[in-house]
């Protein structure tokens, strides 16, 4: 079992729990609000979920950055492999399989999913990727790590298909800090 | 072993919080404040340039940019830590105390779920999350008692 | 591997453990940041953001309702108002949050008012309400859950959610949470959930005494 599996496995022991049938039935209730507010345009729907997400990834890397003790990633592979084997399973408890594509794209692949534990697209929603609220979490967690990334759902079982499948493509590793203000000329 | 302040600092180099930690910790006004946090920013950031040894990439061992880690002076000593996300925690303490580092990190974490899974905390933006402050003081009391009672 | 029937009808709930499944309690925190936030942004009013964090929880209330009902092995339908209740601070609760309420209390004053008592309200627990909301409660989803679940079993109320300072030396006598609790330092505050059921409850309770 790698490092990252079993960090993951000891932080989800720790944190402290809530009930994923009440964070199922929440998300829910707020998939329904958003698509009231959007005229049921379910093109809108997406993009407002997976700025949802967004707003979550952005504050939840903190925590794991500050709670999960995990060594720093050098590589994508080795991000990649923290977010997969730690960070999920950290925070939503999941077991999620991580496959390497090229030096700048990965798949994070799983079964279990917290947030669509009830439901069912009628016909009409086919449109709609219900889950996408991860693919937000993920650009805004690795875009504080300077990660720009594109990050999309290839297959769900909301569709038909047998597991979940997100798959994210680096478009550019930014440099940050405020050193380059200083930099001798 | 006093604490004596923390001041957080956001990654554009805005000052988002400060706190004095202890009856002892001087008085500093508002526009000294703004002041102390803009120039630690730059300081940490030149201190990153003008060191004669740099780190792979200006990167310290967890990742985050490198800078000051520590300033020790005759009345005090001030400790950093820099995250991976660009926020600086920033704690003053009388010289001799003991696990700033440790209250750092707890800081930290007291951000995390105080603050930043609060629905009225604006990210980047002043820290006024009443539970933060209260998780603060709570933390630095349970810390000096402990060093009071030689507790580890 | 199997797959799963493709009608969902046709899928097991999960019955027999499916109420154990958990997500981290960050995890629930930052959804229902975003939900407060998402409203907040659409509404110009406290009460009007109370209300609306109702209504979403209303619906969740009902569908715990049929989630405990199907799941429990000698579930009846409660006819008694007293025992609706309880089924709300106990099983309810302890499904959704991993304890029963702290207290079930009538109301001295009104005789269709009940109170249930929470010391550490789940969706307040990271919160902190600006001074300038004055008394909102973000909790005000939990009532509605709970009026979900009254409504659905035939008790209509309307429920409202207020934060009480706690009084000196005052604190939960139950077992902690089995979902772990997180290590901020102890609430100042509670939440009262106020329970005002429809005059026709209340008649059709007080009939079944007779």
């Amino acid at each position: 079992m790698s490092k990252a599996t079993s960090n993951g496995q000891q932080l989800w022991n720790k944190v402290p729990k809530a009930n994923a049938e009440l964070f199922a039935l929440t998300y829910g209730a707020l998939v329904t609000e958003v698509v009231r507010d959007a005229d049921e345009n379910l093109a809108t729907v997406n993009e407002k979920l997976e700025k949802i997400g967004y707003s979550i990834g952005i504050r939840c890397v903190d925590e794991f950055l500050a709670k999960s003790n995990s060594p720093y990633c050098k590589t994508l592979a080795e991000t990649a492999e923290v977010l997969g084997k730690t960070a999920f399973r950290m925070f939503l408890g999941i077991v999620v399989d991580v496959v390497q594509h090229s030096p700048s794209s990965f798949s994070l692949n799983f079964q279990d999913n917290p947030l669509s534990l009830f439901v069912e697209l009628p016909e009409n929603y086919k449109e709609l990727e219900y889950s996408i609220l991860y693919c937000g979490v993920i650009r805004g967690a690795l875009e504080m790590l300077n990660y720009k990334v594109d990050c999309q759902f290839v297959k769900s079982p909301l569709k038909g298909d047998d597991t979940h499948e997100i798959k994210v493509d680096v478009k550019q590793v930014m440099s940050d800090g405020a050193g380059e203000d200083y930099q001798e000329e | 072993m006093v604490f004596l302040h923390l001041f957080i600092v956001n990654k554009s180099g805005g000052l988002i919080h400060h706190r004095a930690l202890s009856p002892k910790a001087p008085q500093i006004g508002t526009n000294e404040w703004l002041r102390i946090g803009s120039t630690f920013h730059s300081l940490y950031a030149i201190a990153n340039e003008a060191s004669p040894m740099k780190l792979s990439q200006n990167k310290n061992v967890s990742g985050a940019d490198d800078g000051i880690e520590e300033i020790q002076a005759d009345g005090l000593v001030l400790r950093c830590l820099q995250t991976r996300t660009g926020i600086k925690f920033v704690v003053t303490a009388e010289p001799g105390t003991s696990d700033i580092d440790q209250v750092l990190r707890e800081i930290y974490i007291l951000y995390t779920d105080c603050a930043l899974k609060d629905p009225f905390y604006e990210l980047e933006m002043p820290i006024r999350c009443e539970l933060f402050t209260t998780s603060v003081d709570a933390l630095i009391r349970t810390m000096e008692r402990s060093a009071r009672l030689g507790i580890r | 591997m199997n797959r799963q029937p493709a009608n969902i009808l046709d899928r097991p709930l999960r019955a027999s453990r499916a109420g154990d499944t958990m997500v981290s309690m960050s995890s629930f925190a930052y959804l229902y940041s975003e939900l407060v936030q998402y409203h907040q942004n659409r509404v110009d009013s406290i009460s009007e953001l109370e209300r609306r964090l109702e209504s979403s929880g209303y619906g969740v209330g009902l569908k715990m309702l049929e989630l405990l009902a199907y799941r429990s092995r000698e579930y009846k339908r409660e006819i008694r108002l007293m025992n609706a209740l309880q089924f709300v601070s106990t099983t309810v609760w302890k499904s959704l949050f991993g304890k029963p309420a702290d207290s079930l209390e009538r109301s001295i004053d009104h005789a269709d008012e009940y109170m249930i008592v929470d010391y550490e309200p789940l969706t307040s627990t990271f919160v902190s309400v600006p001074s300038d909301f004055g008394q909102l409660s973000v909790d005000a989803y939990m009532s509605g859950i709970i009026a979900g679940v009254l409504s659905g079993a035939g008790f209509s109320a309307r429920v409202t959610a207020h934060s009480v300072q706690l009084e000196e030396g005052e604190h939960s006598t139950a077992p902690p949470s089995q979902f772990n609790s997180t290590n901020l330092p102890p609430r100042t505050e509670k939440a009262v959930f106020l329970v005002k059921f429809s005059p026709e409850v209340l008649e059709r309770d007080a009939g079944m005494d007779r």
